[in-house]
């Protein structure tokens, strides 16, 4: 039964999300549901004790034991302070816990007002390229070109515009999280059922009207998609942005932990920053549930 | 010959507008900063683009050797990893076992911010070169390992059958089957990847190296406004590394895989 629903699921991706940016994080939501197929299903009485739970847990904490009695130091000629231990890190994850709390929080929020402009703007270019074939098409080009450029040389240039504040992240997080949704967005509104289309045709329907009805509910599912990229996206462009000119956050912890030879204190860093990426990917898979049960990926 | 020439009108032709336009409003803005509103620092946040361009010409040289040593290392990198990720994405098509143990861990590492794994990365090798492939390799690994599975296992249930009831090798199934439709997967993998490999390339030379695009970018940057169009420069050679090796991925793409639909000349599903 749950190979079925992978090969369904897959093929349902393959024929819909052939997009380039779209393809990682479907197969990552795919991989979930696989995962935790399990669990939903009620007829299984030790549903926690399927191999799908079991195997990786313990292939987990196979390697953090191997990491705390220091077998990888031995393999890879590694020294304590390279390398830290676990215990270590957790140490400095407890001695450190409110700075880091606020410096996760101060991340977290440069990712969400970042990401929710850098997706209204990619949204709204997508609404213009669908609109406008002809002109808005080339947008969409420069948008994708804009989305290659690396974040290191997007970053010094938003913090000369911008300073030193929670704006420059922001609009680096913007830059970044842009053209994924414009992408994504485009081929939700582009690919519509060309027979919906001529049924709105035949009740002489205007423009506006076709996207209200149409166009607009039909991207929703590629535009949860692209907000699931985003969420990775937004907080790498964060961190990323705070490792060259800021005084608070997580990258700036961590850059500068490593600076002074704290590795614990940066492996704390990246297992918060983890964190809050997977609570923050976790409430937008929550809010795609709530307003695209319709859509057949979300069906059990 | 017709097809052709839409094709320059309806495409080619108002990008071009698009990217003059910008480029026109890019000299006026910077025009204005410098001369009307005489915000500090203006050239420095938006410099005229025929000074960029002179200095690009100028140094083009070192640019170009500093760029390519970014982009080999990346390369090499991004060569490795997607190596890598192939290989574990047929271990994972071939066995349950494994896909069980490392996809979740798969899915998880997705979710890390992969690129802040950099300063620590470069703490702990301590050499440029070795920790600018790890990043750029680690990068690439997940994205090609994640879809180049999905392509395995996207086949036509019906050829799998067909090609059973020929008798066909398990070799056999891979290799005239899989593969070919594993291939679309593989390379929107590695059109993800590429971009971020030089991104991450670079990412490691900030930290502090002695080659390479990063380096000189981080120097301009601090020697302030005097080297503001150097800077800008090496800004400009970063993106069109970045662009280059994703078209350079399209073009592969193009060359090995021409049966997809967006290589049609009329776009065929559509």
């Amino acid at each position: 039964m749950e190979r079925n629903t992978t090969v369904r699921d897959t093929s349902f991706i393959a024929s819909t999300g052939k997009e380039i940016k779209s393809a990682s994080i479907t197969s990552t939501n795919n991989g979930i549901s696989t995962v935790y197929s399990g669990r939903r299903n009620p007829r299984r009485p030790f549903r926690w004790l399927n191999p799908g739970v079991i195997l990786p847990l313990l292939a987990g904490i196979l390697f953090l034991f191997l990491w705390e009695f220091q077998v990888f130091h031995k393999l890879l000629d590694l020294k304590k302070y390279q390398l830290p231990l676990p215990s270590a890190i957790a140490e400095a994850m407890r001695d450190n816990f409110s700075l880091l709390l606020s410096y996760t929080g101060y991340t977290l929020a440069e990712a969400a007002a970042g990401m929710l402009i850098g997706s209204a703007c990619g949204f709204l270019i997508a609404l213009a390229a669908t609109a406008w074939p002809r002109w808005g098409g080339g947008s969409l080009t420069l948008v994708a070109a804009l989305n290659a450029v690396p974040i290191v040389a997007l970053a010094p240039i938003m913090n000369l515009w911008f300073g030193d504040g929670i704006g420059s992240r922001a609009a680096i997080v913007t830059a970044t999280t842009m053209a994924a949704m414009a992408i994504n967005a485009y081929k939700g509104m582009s690919a519509v059922d060309p027979l919906a289309l001529d049924l709105m045709h035949s009740y002489a329907a205007g423009k506006p009207a076709v996207f209200r009805y149409l166009r607009i509910r039909n991207s929703l599912p590629y535009v949860f998609t692209a907000f699931k990229i985003n969420t990775t996206a937004s907080m790498i462009g964060a961190i990323v942005g705070e490792f060259f000119f800021s005084s608070r956050g997580l990258g700036y912890l961590l850059s500068n932990s490593v600076k002074v030879a704290k590795m614990p204190l940066g492996w704390s860093c990246i297992v918060l920053a983890a964190i809050a990426g997977v609570i923050f990917y976790l409430i937008v898979e929550r809010l795609e549930k709530v307003f695209i049960k319709w859509h057949s990926s979300q069906r059990a | 010959m017709k097809g052709n020439s839409t094709f320059m009108r309806d495409r080619v032709l108002p990008l071009f507008v698009w990217i003059f336009g910008l480029l026109a409003v890019w000299e006026a803005v910077s025009w204005w900063l410098l001369h009307v509103s005489k915000t500090p620092l203006a050239q420095s946040k938006l410099p005229y683009v025929h000074e960029v361009a002179a200095t690009l010409w100028k140094y083009s040289s070192t640019l170009l050797k500093e760029g390519g040593a970014t982009f080999g290392n990346a390369g090499v990198g991004f060569l490795i990893g997607a190596a890598a990720g192939v290989l574990l994405a047929v271990l994972m098509s071939l066995s349950k076992t494994v896909e069980q143990l490392a996809f979740p861990y798969a899915v998880a590492s997705q979710m890390i911010p992969i690129l802040g794994l950099a300063p620590i990365i470069y703490g702990i090798v301590r050499d440029e070169q070795v920790s600018r492939i790890i990043i750029s390799g680690y990068i690439t690994f997940f994205p090609v390992a994640l879809n180049m599975l999905r392509g395995l296992r996207s086949v036509d249930l019906p050829a799998v059958e067909l090609m059973h009831s020929l008798a066909a090798k398990p070799w056999a199934v891979y290799w005239k089957l899989r593969f070919p439709a594993a291939l679309p997967g593989l390379f929107s993998g590695l059109k993800i990847a590429a971009p971020l490999a030089v991104t991450g390339a670079i990412l490691v030379e900030l930290m502090g190296a002695q080659h390479g695009i990063g380096v000189i970018m981080l120097r301009n940057l601090y020697y302030g406004p005097s080297h503001t169009y150097m800077f800008w420069s090496t800004v400009l050679v970063g993106a069109l590394l970045g662009i280059a090796s994703y078209w350079l991925m399209s073009l592969v793409e193009r060359l090995a895989a021409p049966w997809q639909p967006e290589f049609r000349p009329k776009g065929g599903s559509r």
